[in-house]
Order: structure tokens, then sequence, then C-alpha cells
């Protein structure tokens, strides 16, 4: 066999669950493969069998025609396997360069890490892959999402391995990053060297792969030659029936009343004097580039952080001091934020907590938790939002990521908050989830919600937003609607010239 | 695309602009332990003279340094996002075979010390092991071995005493080039960590310590890195143990107890997060004089002892609360 990476048969079980019952994938040398399945399909279970991170049950692995069980991490990597994983796996408080290297850092004769000899391998290997990396010396806890990224991919090509594994890489990278990211995985497998590849975005899957295979309910349903194969072929695969329509029909249902206004909102340097007028029913998306604002936007408008300007919230002047004020009530607004890991959920608690952990004040009765009403809140959320739990008390870290974002939405939602600012909501979430939630949005704008929506995916701001602004270095670029609310006018608006609002 | 240039270009201006502010804010614990320290040293020099002098560094140090040696230890857990309340269990079982064993040849002296070491050593693996293998807190697991150490310590020597060579406590006072023993030692303990900080065990720990998760997968192992973490812990510990014998000139089955608390306080104080992977040694020696200080001034002062606990809880609180801000300004300026 001239297959670099063979995968028979593996199994595996997490407690009750099992994760994987029939993983088979063969993969050659010099191509870049392709898993592809939604969260849940067993694409991470498999990865980190590979990564040496959790051990198989049973079935057989082999690497370069040799059997491949790796202990540990170490071992993975020993045998030329690196990782770039989704969870990613930097160290908050070492720098970029620390993190590079962790664990095979250069050495002197005392043992200690020669820092300049690491500064110099650090840079070249930014230069040897053009990294559009940040500075060596930067904390990591100091990086955006993107950022912490781009150094997990620097640090699992500085292993120099022969396979290299890039879990929903993309996900959190920019237009221009995420090119790059696929031009790279094509050079680096044009060197002779596998690449495999898992991405939720098919297009991206089509520019970058050879060939692909494709997983449900932790087994292997099939392989294709991409060339050789349509995408409704690909997702009739993924979801084991035919796909209902990604996204739903866009009906206007905006009214002339405004929800939200911001006059001449300013961050710093980072936001410069933005308008913008939310109206009941609307979604209205925000586009641009990666870090040319858009998050300063959804954190001024949710009083986070110090910012000038006028907000009008349902047409009464607003000076929001911060998130609790801004929460409070159905004249506040809610937040999805843009790390729920960290930031949206708390992982080791309940569902039934998570939802209600906002609004516990509403079950108080004589300074005790009327748990009743709480529960009947929490069934009524969990069927509505199609929340796949096996029971509330589910602990929220052991959901699928499309579950896990259906349960922040409807922490948001029991705040009874008719604005709601959706901040990439769709991050590395399955296809199947990620039709549910713009069906959601959607069926939301129709009741008189009114939702203000960036996404890193253009495609999902075409389809989906009724209207776009674009910011571009924090100003307001354009605001696109109608014929010109398209992929190219956002990314022209976005990177060269300003247009006037529509 | 060189309009999507500037900008960036522009942006990368503004990150060094912040980055000094960023640098403070993170640093902001130590310069606060510093600055109290100041003011300490301050008000001591008024009320007392000769304080800018080799004689008061040689008896703060000698007065500082079982404290220094048991807050490197705990320094090094902290680092990992432990506690090791088995360091009072160490020093008082170390100064009780110390005591007992220690005979007037220096070839017995230097194998009981080997031994005192080896057996703190054994004690932080064991700690490790046991905090990894049974998935245990760190509190309660050293908790534990320092009621074990306790005890047995009681069984070698139940009262204070015991002999210790006069050449032994010659060294505790000995004088070289101006510099007191305890002043040597302390430039020896600064040298290991700048030696240990750079090290690749030295990363592990505060990586783990930062994020054992990020750790793991970046190859750690969880038993090695506790092993090592809490290994040393023990060995700092028996070395304070064999300081403070320098000092006392006996044995103590229950002195330890003194160090667990002061030796975290010294730690956080100096800057070091109870969260893991902040902080460094410097800061815990400002700390350690710190306490060694407020202990001066109440002498000084003529007031009752008793006032020594509660300035050092005030100072304390007012460390946490001064990283607790900077931690919060610097979430702030990031979200």
């Amino acid at each position: 066999m001239s297959d670099l990476l063979e995968v028979e048969r593996v199994r595996k079980r997490f407690g009750g669950i099992v994760a994987l019952s029939d993983a088979n994938l063969s993969a050659r040398a010099g191509e870049v493969h392709a898993l592809l399945g939604e969260n849940g399909a067993g694409k991470s279970t498999l990865i980190q069998i590979l990564a040496g991170a959790v051990r198989a049950d049973g079935g057989v692995v082999r690497l370069a025609g040799r059997d491949y069980r790796p202990s540990d991490p170490v071992a993975a990597q020993a045998a030329g396997v690196s990782v770039v994983f989704q969870e990613l796996s930097l160290v908050p408080d070492l720098t970029v360069e620390q993190n590079i290297w962790f664990r095979s850092e250069p050495l002197s004769a005392i043992a200690t890490v020669r820092a300049r000899a690491m500064r110099g391998a650090t840079l070249s290997l930014f230069e040897r892959y053009a990294f559009p990396a940040p500075r060596p010396d930067a904390e990591v806890r100091r990086l955006t999402l993107a950022e912490r990224q781009i150094v997990e991919i620097a640090k699992a090509l500085a292993r120099d391995p022969k396979l290299l594994i890039l879990d929903e890489a993309t996900s959190a990278l920019a237009p221009r990053e995420t090119e790059w990211l696929l031009n790279l995985t094509r050079a680096f497998a044009a060197s002779g060297r596998l690449a495999i590849f898992i991405s939720h975005r098919l297009s991206e899957v089509r520019e970058v792969a050879d060939r692909m295979t494709i997983f449900r309910n932790g087994a292997t349903v099939a392989a294709y030659e991409t060339k050789a194969v349509q995408d409704d072929a690909i997702i009739a695969a993924m979801l084991g029936r035919q796909m209902q329509r990604l996204y739903p029909a866009r009906i206007a249902t905006a009214t002339t009343n405004v929800a939200l206004r911001a006059r001449g909102l300013t961050v710093g340097d980072r936001l410069k004097s933005v308008d913008l007028d939310l109206k009941e029913g609307e979604v209205l998306g925000v586009g641009g580039l990666q870090g040319h604002g858009q998050r300063e936007l959804f954190q001024a408008l949710f009083g986070i952080g110090k910012s000038q300007g006028a907000i009008e919230i349902w047409g009464r002047p607003t000076v929001l001091k911060g998130p609790r004020q801004a929460l409070s009530g159905p004249n506040g607004l809610a937040l999805v934020p843009e790390d729920r890991r960290n930031h949206g959920l708390l992982l080791t608690k309940s569902v039934r907590e998570n939802l209600t952990l906002s609004i516990i004040s509403r079950f108080v009765r004589n300074g005790l938790i009327d748990s009743r009403k709480e529960r009947v809140l929490v069934d009524e959320m969990v069927q509505r939002l199609k929340i796949r739990v096996g029971s509330p008390e589910q602990i929220a870290g052991t959901l699928s990521g499309g579950n896990q974002q259906k349960v922040v939405f409807g922490k948001m939602l029991l705040t009874e908050a008719k604005i709601l600012l959706l901040y990439d909501p769709t991050r590395g979430i399955d296809v199947g989830a990620k039709g549910e939630i713009f069906q959601l949005m959607r069926d939301l704008a129709a009741k008189g919600f009114a939702i203000l929506f960036y996404s890193s995916d253009l495609a999902e701001l075409v389809h989906v937003a009724d209207r776009v602004a674009v910011l571009r270095n924090g100003r307001l670029a354009a605001t696109l609607a109608g014929e010109s609310l398209a992929e190219a006018e956002i990314l022209r608006a976005a990177m060269v010239e300003a247009r006037s609002a529509a | 695309m060189t309009a999507a240039a500037e900008p960036e270009a522009a942006r990368q201006a503004d990150l060094r602009a912040g980055d000094l502010r960023l640098r403070l804010v993170d640093r902001a614990p130590f310069l606060i332990a510093c600055g109290m320290l100041a003011v300490l040293v301050a008000v001591y020099a008024s009320l007392r003279s000769g304080v800018f002098s080799l004689d008061e560094l040689n008896l703060d140090t000698a007065a500082a340094m079982t404290l220094l040696f048991a807050a490197t230890g705990q320094t090094i857990v902290l680092l990992r996002g432990g506690i090791d309340l088995s360091i009072g269990g160490v020093v008082s079982l170390g100064t009780v075979i110390a005591a007992t064993q220690f005979g007037d040849s220096p070839l017995s002296v230097l194998l009981w010390s080997v031994i005192i070491v080896g057996i703190g050593a054994l004690v932080g693996v064991v700690n490790g092991a046991l905090v990894t293998m049974l998935r245990l807190q760190p509190f309660l697991v050293t908790l534990a071995t320092w009621s074990i150490l306790s005890g047995a310590a009681l069984m070698i020597l139940p009262t204070d005493g015991g002999q210790l060579p006069s050449g032994w406590m010659a060294f505790g006072g000995a004088i070289w080039l101006g510099l007191s023993s305890s002043v040597w030692l302390l430039v020896a303990l600064i040298v290991f960590w700048m030696w240990f900080n750079r090290t690749p065990l030295g990363f592990a720990i505060r990586a783990t310590g930062s994020n054992e998760r990020s750790a793991f997968l970046s190859g750690v192992s969880p038993l090695f890195i506790n092993a090592a973490t809490y290994g040393l812990s023990g060995v700092f510990a028996a070395l304070a143990a064999l300081y403070l014998t320098t000092q006392t000139g006996a044995g103590s089955p229950t002195i330890g107890k003194d160090y667990i608390l002061p030796s975290v306080a010294a730690a956080v104080i100096g800057g070091i997060s109870l969260f893991g992977g902040r902080g460094g040694l410097l800061g815990t020696v400002i700390g350690a004089y710190i306490l060694t200080i407020i202990g001066n001034l109440v002498f000084v002062l003529r007031i009752s002892s008793y006032w020594q606990p509660i300035v050092s809880g005030v100072i304390l609180l007012i460390s946490v609360l001064a990283s607790s801000i900077a931690e919060k300004s610097a979430r702030r300026s990031l979200t």
C-alpha cells in the first residue's frame, strides 16, 4: 500500500456514548484530504486518536505502513503527526514564540532555552510560510481568536510534520487569511506530505482538497474524489437525507420603527463615528475584513468598554454602563459572544443552569428558587430551539458545537430582550445546525425582533441579512441592500472604494 | 492593497503604544509590592539609624531566609496552579531529624543533610503523584501529608530541643566579604531562579498553571509535571528546615506550621497569581522582606507583637486587591 495513513474499523466509546463505531480512512502522501461530517459525526474523536490525546478502543491505524498507536501527544509528534486543534492548544501566559516551540525549545549547554535562537527560528518559520503572524514576543492571552489560530498553525508546522491535521482551522480566520491558509495547505501537500483538512465550508473543501471522506454518526459513509462529486451528493451523505435549503427564504419584515439607533459611535481609534439604524423586524448584517471595528461595534453597543456617541434604544436615549444594564428586560439587548466556549457558556454546568443563569431572579419566591416554574420554561426553550439533549441536566460542555450555540441562543431569548447582537453565531458549527439558526433568526425577525448580525462568512451575510453595513478602518464604508448585496460588493467595500449609503 | 497595508501599519503602531501600558498593568502587583517595601523601609529608617547598612541587610536576610526557602517552593507550586501545605510538615521533620541525628563529623552532617533533602523531595513526589493519579485537590492532599509529617516529627522529638554541632551553627552567622551566609544563599537562590526560569521545566510548570489542557495537548505529562513541582517544593522546604536549624540551634516538631501560610502570603504579596502561570521569584523575595520588615517595625515601635500578624494581613489584602484590580483592567482592555 502506498497510502501514508490508513484507518480501519476504529472504534471509541466515552462512557455510554459511542463516538466512533466504524471509522475508515485512507489518504496518500501528497494530497489534501478533507474530512466532512456534522458535528458529533466523529471527526474530532478520530483526530484526538491520531493526535494521541485519546486511545482507540479497537481497530487499526497505520502510518507509513507501520502500526500507529500513540500513547500520548508526545508520541504522536515524534511520529510526525501535528494537529491544529479546534479548541486550540496554546498557553495564554506564554509568548507567541514560547508557544510555538513549547516542548521543543532550542537548548544551551546549561539546559536553558536559547531565546535568540528561538526568535530566529520563529522569524524564519514565519517567512517560509508567509505567516500573517503577530509579533513573536506578544503574550498569547493578548491575541484575538484569529491571531491565536495562526499561532496554532505555526506551532504545528514548527514540528515539520509529515501529516498535518487542520481541524476547523479556517473558522476563526478572515477571508484573506483563509486564502493564505488554503495556499499553505496545498503547498504543504505538494511537497509530498499529507494534509488532512476539516471544514464546514464546502467552498473551501472544493478549493483545497483532492479527495474527501465523509462521516456520519461515528462511521465512515463515503469517500470521493473532489472533482467527481456534486455538492448535493456530499451534503446528502453528511446528513443521510436530502438537505433542506441551508438559507431560509428572506421575507422582508422590517418596519419603519427604529429599534437601535447609534450616532457617531466611537471607540478609541478602532471605531470612528459610526451611524447605524437597526429596525424592528430587520436582520442587519455587519461585514468587512476582520479587525476593522466589528468587535468594537458589538462591544460598544453591549456596553463593554469605553465608547463615545449617542445610542437610542426603542427611541429612548440610553447610556449603557455595562452588560448587566444592557441585559435588563424587554427593552434591553442580548449578545451572542464571539467565544461561546469561554464567554457564552458555563461548560461545566447543566443546560438548565446555563439557560436560566441571567434570569434566575424571575423564579425566586420568598428567597427560594421555584424550580417547577424554571423547569417549564427550560423545557419549552429546549423544544423550541430543538436543542438535542438527553435531559436539561446534561452538562453543556458535552454538547456538540451547534447545540451549545443553541443553548446560548436560548439563554439570550429568555432574557426577553428584543434587540439581539449576534457575533459570528455559526462559527464552527455544522451545516444542519447552521440552517436551523438562520431559520430561527428569520422567524425572530418576523416576530419583531431586531437583529444585528456579524459573520466571518460572507455568504451568510448575503443570504440571511436584509442589509449589510460594511466597516473599513473602523468607519462605515457602505450599507448594501437589494441588488448590490453580494459577496463581491461587500469585499469591494471592505477593501477598496467607499460607497455612499444606499 | 497598499490601502489595506496602511491601516495595518497604524494598527501595529497602536499596539506598540498600548504595549507599555499593558506591561505596566501586568506588573502592577509586583510594582505595588516594591512600593510597599520602599514605604516600610522608609518608615523603619525614620525610626532607627543605620538601616541602610550591610549589618542591617545581613540581619534582615538571616531573619527572612527560612521563609524565603519555603516561599520559593511555594512559588513554584503556585505557578503550577497548586498549593503546598505540606511545607510545614517537611520543615518540622527536617529540624528534628537534624537536631537528633547530626554528629560532630562533617561527613555525618553532610549525609543527614542529603537524607533530609531527599525526604523533602520524596514527600513532594508523593504529593504530586496523589494529586495526579487520584485527581485530588492539592489543598487536601498536602493538608493530609502535613498532618502525617507533623505526627512523625513529634514521634522523633516530642518537645523542642536536640543538639546541633557548633560548626553548623557557625555557618549561620558566618560573614564573607562583608556579607552574611544568608545573603550569599539569597544570591545563590536568585541565580538558581534565573536558570530555572529559562529551562524547559520552568516553561512547562508555568504553562501547566496557565492552561492545563493546552499543556497536555502540547505534550506535557501531568504526572511528571506534578511530581517535579511538588518535589521541588519539598526540596526547598527541606532547605528551609536546614537553614532554620543554623539559626535556632535546635529542632522543633511544631515550628513548621509558622511557615505554611506566610510562604503563600510572601508569594501573593509579591504578585504570584493564585490561579497559576504568572509571577516570579523576585516578587516572592520582596514579599518575604516585607513580612520581615513588618516584624522589625513592631519591635522598634515597642508595640505588642500581636500587631505583626494584623499588619501583615492588611498588607496581604492590599496586594490581593491590587492584583485583582490589575487583572480586571487587563481583561477589560482586551475583550
